[in-house]
């Protein structure tokens, strides 16, 4: 039988970790789908011919994928993942040069790689993403003891920060100074003296004006920071998304009933928080803000909680590296900074990026499990103790 | 310890940052809601945006054999965003620009200039450079110009397409081919099938700006459209020219009001030429109706209608060609209305084959009369079964339906003035198609203009021959039919097309036209037939209305334009004719590899060969060898003047193609090596461009 006891037993046996972030990822899961779903019925039934389930399913199905990635990489003790992530911080590099020098080609800039067989368009820098903040963190708790020391501490940090940062930022300039931004802070975080972080500062400022004449986006960078300067030429999707979180109102249009979704480009993913304001009002706006906050006041909460340096680093690195992409591309939707082209995490369609959300979630719940070898017999006698009860069930 | 303590500092430092930065994001919404909203709200009501059409790139109308009858060009208008492109930029190449501009749409570049950076300044984002059209290849080319090579995003140039139909062979098949106007209502082929060649439209998402123009938003469609199919038709280029030049000059020589020919393949069906030409207002002929196939094309027949009459006829009762008629002295009275026949004094007593062929009316509205008048609906019932009283069920819409009168309108004389075609409306496709199952051993087949539907390569519907009926008469009835048909030709009234070469069948038609309810002194004549008479091949009709001067019957007007349609015909398609026979073998002899050729060429290798050859008189390029004692002597190879078959039988290949070729005939070759031994095109008879000449080589 299926009842609220029925469902909480099977959660505590099933989802370990803290049951808040569990909570928060449903949530804002379950406000994804319908949300994507009211901003996709435009491009669906143009594309689909009037079938709008169709996005619907899709998502729905990639919703429930990223739940099972979670789900799985919360159950691996996440000291693994210092190994696992040296691998795949490794093979990003030639994927990462793979996507810029052969990618398919989306909105003009190549920042996909189709894998063969399956079909399916993989974006390399959601990888490298992950995999360059597990390994930074866990980098920054080995040398916790000597971080004063330049040229041990921070020179392969630096390397990896650099390499990384600077091959994403070729295809997808947003994303790489994002992700650099992290760095920094988790950096700070890890106590590096701010005299090297303003070092670093600099070299950044000087990296990312090369990636603008080599790369693809630098003219595209430009010409949307000139624009949110200077606050004459607001770009067609600002102002689509003004108009949208403008005739939201206080409560919003409802769910299902934005008009907005008509226009503006990217409904579903850039700009979904527009609709988001505009179907559930601000009310609902200060809501999805302060789930967001909620992640990563829990995620902070895990660092304190864990035993070592390295799971603090790693949980905090991954809270803060997507709840900083939600606010940015949030902040993007009403105008507190140029348009960026960065999925809303959580929230926002999208394949491969939903997937390694998932992953990171996954990541930062296993760290709130604490380490799962420590306690072999708490927890062996704990699933014998729940054995009846999935008779039952 | 001292470290996580630190750690947990700088955690809950950057926490704090993260919730001021989404302190921030609140209160942007509420700027955005509270202070700026009237703003906002106005922008939503004034952008004026919709999801409006992209048109689909309609498909291409073929031939039989693939040539291109309607097919759509892409043409684009310029217009031009000047606020995108950066002031640098701007700057730096807008007198190239300019004077590019000037070059191609003719306003001075300082013009454009002006333009450009007075709408630059003011902010409009969309202005047109240009209200003429330009083709992709123009198009291509502007892309590479100064700030237009940025591209629509960087340089802001903005080409919207329209397509324009073209008809690679301008006025050929016009009123088949057909068109569409802007309201989707049109005729021919273009509007028929519509609803495969439209293809989809897509949809994209405009913004109006000023005044009435909507501009694109995004640079491709929300919804592509989807191009239309191509149909392919089975009218062949090559028949279609000749029959409608052949019409055109008989139509400016007789000054008639409007003639048609339809040339159908008795087999298929498929009708490989169809012409409409109609005197227009200032003097010209053109195609303004199809009046082969519409309902304004429907018209009394005539005595080409006589065929249905004597099929009914023959069917009825067991009449012979030879049996007698008295036709009297050329009237007869039906109550107050008197038939008439051609000849003054009338043809007296006549065999009923010469009443066919002499097209006698009293003959077949007497015979008529008497078989059937105590029961009409019997002959009703025959022209259904010869399928004349139901549509064809043609595949282009707007077809002419037959126009039979119930029997219970009918009064005494209707019976006898049907007999010879008239009081009933038939139109020109309609008796074709009777004509063309008498040819096709009575078996009825619909015609057919659209052979397949396809898209780029594929076949999506095909249309194959369909049956109306597969016997419309008895065997015995056919073979009669026929041989008055050939009589016709052979001694009859069509006795002026009469040839050597093939035999035609066929009838002739001239009825008197309607006018206001009387019927006046003009004529619509016609002709339809077959041809070879003895293994049908082509059918066809020509119709000729209101000619003027001393000829006006069918005999002097129609048959000579189905003669000349026929003739070339003939020569162009190969299968149709045996070969002919040489009519003098080139001398074998002592000497058997030299025979014909290029005389410097013979004469070369022969000198060189040690073999004395001469000429006699004057100077030769073509000759052909003839033994004289112990050496060659070159005689002259007459048929090589300009626009005559050649005679090439005893040259080489290479000798035989470069003079065929030249005079503008495809060359078949049958065999390998060797020299022509045979050529199916008789030298000496008038070369027709196009046409095929096969040879035997061996």
């Amino acid at each position: 039988m299926l009842s609220i006891q029925n469902i909480k037993a099977w959660a505590d046996k099933h989802l370990k970790g803290d049951p808040v972030i569990w909570s928060v990822v449903f949530a804002l899961g379950m406000l994804s789908i319908l949300v994507v779903y009211s901003a996709t019925g435009t491009i669906a039934y143009f594309k689909y011919g009037g079938n709008t389930e169709y996005y619907l399913l899709r998502h729905s199905f990639l919703v429930l994928l990223s739940f099972f990635a979670m789900w799985v990489a919360h159950k691996v003790d996440y000291r693994y993942y210092s190994k696992i992530s040296r691998l795949a911080l490794w093979l990003s590099v030639p994927l990462l040069i793979f996507a810029w020098q052969f990618g398919v080609n989306l909105n003009s800039a190549s920042r996909w790689i189709t894998i063969p067989f399956i079909n399916q368009s993989f974006q390399p820098s959601d990888l490298a993403k992950l995999a360059l903040i597990i390994n930074l963190a866990g980098m920054l708790s080995k040398r916790q003891q000597n971080i004063n020391d330049f040229k041990k501490a921070l020179i392969p940090m630096l390397l990896w920060c650099g390499v990384i940062c600077g091959l994403i930022a070729m295809t997808n300039l947003s994303t790489a100074i994002l992700l650099f931004l992290t760095c920094m802070l988790l950096l700070f975080i890890g106590r590096i003296p701010v005299k090297y972080l303003a070092m670093l500062a600099f070299v950044g400022v000087f990296a990312v004006s090369i990636a603008m004449v080599v790369g693809q986006r630098g003219e595209t960078a430009i010409s949307r920071v000139e624009n949110f300067i200077s606050k004459e030429n607001i770009p067609f999707q600002a102002q689509q998304s003004y108009i949208a979180v403008a005739t939201g109102g206080v409560t919003g249009k409802g769910p299902g009933n934005s008009s907005q979704r008509n226009f503006l480009p990217e409904a579903f993913s850039d700009f979904i928080f527009a609709i988001v304001v505009e179907e559930y009002g601000m009310i609902g706006a200060g809501i999805v803000i302060m789930l967001y906050l909620t992640l990563l006041y829990r995620g902070m909460k895990a660092a304190a909680a864990s035993g070592r340096a390295y799971g603090g680093l790693l949980s905090a690195g991954l809270s803060f590296a997507i709840v900083i992409q939600a606010m940015v591309n949030m902040g993007v939707a009403v105008g507190l900074g140029p348009i960026t082209g960065l999925p809303l995490p959580l929230l926002s369609m999208g394949g491969t990026s939903l997937l390694f959300t998932g992953i990171a979630m996954g990541i930062i719940l296993s760290v709130s499990r604490g380490e799962i070898e420590e306690t072999p017999d708490a927890l062996s006698k704990k699933q014998f103790s729940n054995l009846p009860k999935k008779e039952a069930a | 310890m001292n470290i996580k303590k630190s750690i947990l500092l700088r955690v809950r430092l950057a926490f704090l940052a993260i919730v001021i930065f989404a302190g921030a994001i609140m209160y942007q919404i509420f700027h955005i809601q509270w202070m700026e909203g009237d703003k906002w709200q106005k922008m939503a009501e004034e952008i004026n945006m919709s999801y409006q059409e992209v048109k689909a790139t309609r498909g291409n109308i073929y031939s039989d054999n693939g040539s291109l009858l309607a097919t759509s060009l892409p043409f684009y208008k310029v217009a031009f965003d000047p606020t995108i492109a950066e002031e640098s930029l701007f700057r730096e190449s807008i007198d190239s620009l300019s004077l590019m501009l000037s070059k191609s749409f003719g306003q001075t570049a300082t013009y454009y200039k002006q333009k450009i950076t007075s709408a630059r300044q003011k902010g409009k984002q969309y202005i047109f450079l240009s209200n003429d059209l330009i083709g992709y290849q123009k198009k291509k080319e502007m892309e590479t110009w100064p700030i237009f090579r940025e591209g629509r995003l960087g340089g802001g140039v903005i080409f919207t397409k329209t397509d324009k139909r073209f008809r690679p062979f301008s006025n050929l098949a016009f009123r088949t081919i057909g068109f569409l106007n802007e309201n989707d209502y049109g005729a021919g082929l273009e509007y028929s099938f519509n609803k495969y060649l439209a293809g989809t439209n897509g949809k994209a998402l405009f913004q109006k700006i000023s005044g009435s123009s909507w501009r694109p938003v995004n640079d491709g469609s929300e919804i592509r459209p989807k191009d239309g199919f191509d149909i392919q038709t089975t009218i062949d280029i090559n028949l279609q020219d000749v029959s409608e030049s052949a019409l055109l000059s008989h139509l400016i020589k007789h000054d008639a009001d409007m003639g048609c020919v339809v040339v159908m393949e008795v087999k298929t069906g498929e009708i490989k030429a169809i012409s409409n030409l109609k005197k227009l207002s200032n003097g010209k002929y053109g195609e303004v109706y199809n009046y082969a196939v519409g309902s304004h094309g429907l018209r009394e027949p005539g005595s080409t209608f006589k065929l249905a009459s004597y099929m009914a006829l023959l069917e009825e009762r067991n009449i012979q060609l030879s049996d007698s008629i008295d036709t009297g002295d050329g009237e007869l009275k039906f109550y107050k209305e008197k038939v008439r026949d051609h000849k003054p004094g009338g043809y007296g007593t006549i065999s009923i084959r010469d009443a066919f062929e002499k097209s006698s009316n009293i003959a077949i509205a007497k015979l008529v009369d008497e078989t059937f008048r105590e029961n009409p609906q019997r002959f009703l019932d025959y022209l259904k079964t010869m399928g004349v009283t139901q549509p064809l069920g043609f595949q282009m819409i707007g077809e002419g339906k037959p126009n039979i009168p119930p029997i219970k309108q009918w009064s005494g004389i209707t019976l006898p003035w049907m007999a010879y075609g008239y009081g009933l409306e038939l139109t020109p496709l309609h008796t074709l198609t009777l004509f063309n199952a008498v040819a096709n051993n009575g078996r009825m087949i619909r015609p057919l203009l659209v052979k397949s539907i396809k898209s780029t390569d594929k076949e999506i519907n095909t249309f194959k021959t369909s049956v109306i009926s597969d016997q419309i008469c008895s065997k015995e009835t056919l073979n009669k039919l026929r041989t008055m048909l050939e009589g016709v030709v052979e001694n009859g009234t069509a006795s002026n097309i009469n040839n050597a070469e093939y035999k035609i069948a066929g009838k002739t038609g001239t009825a008197q036209s309607l006018k206001d309810g009387r019927y006046v002194r003009q004529y619509y004549t016609s002709f339809a037939g077959y041809f070879p008479a003895d293994n049908p091949k082509y059918s066809a009709i020509v119709v000729m209305d209101n000619p003027k001067g001393y000829q006006q019957y069918g005999s002097d007007v129609a048959a000579p334009v189905f003669k000349e349609i026929a003739d070339k015909i003939f020569a162009l398609d190969l299968n149709m004719h045996e070969e002919y026979q040489l009519a003098e073998k080139p001398e074998t002899g002592i000497f058997p590899v030299v025979q014909a050729g290029n005389k410097s060429d013979l004469s070369a290798m022969l000198n060189y060969l040690g073999v004395s050859n001469h000429t006699e008189g004057q100077e030769l390029e073509w000759v052909r060898a003839s033994i004289h004692n112990n050496s060659i002597k070159w005689e002259p190879n007459n048929q090589h003047q300009q626009g005559l078959v050649p005679d090439v039988r005893g040259m080489t290949l290479r000798d035989a193609l470069y003079l065929l070729e030249n005079t503008g005939l495809n060359v078949v070759v049958k065999g390998k090596k060797g020299r022509v031994s045979q050529q199916s095109q008789y030298p000496g008879m008038r070369a027709l461009k196009g046409s095929t000449i096969k040879l035997d080589v061996g």
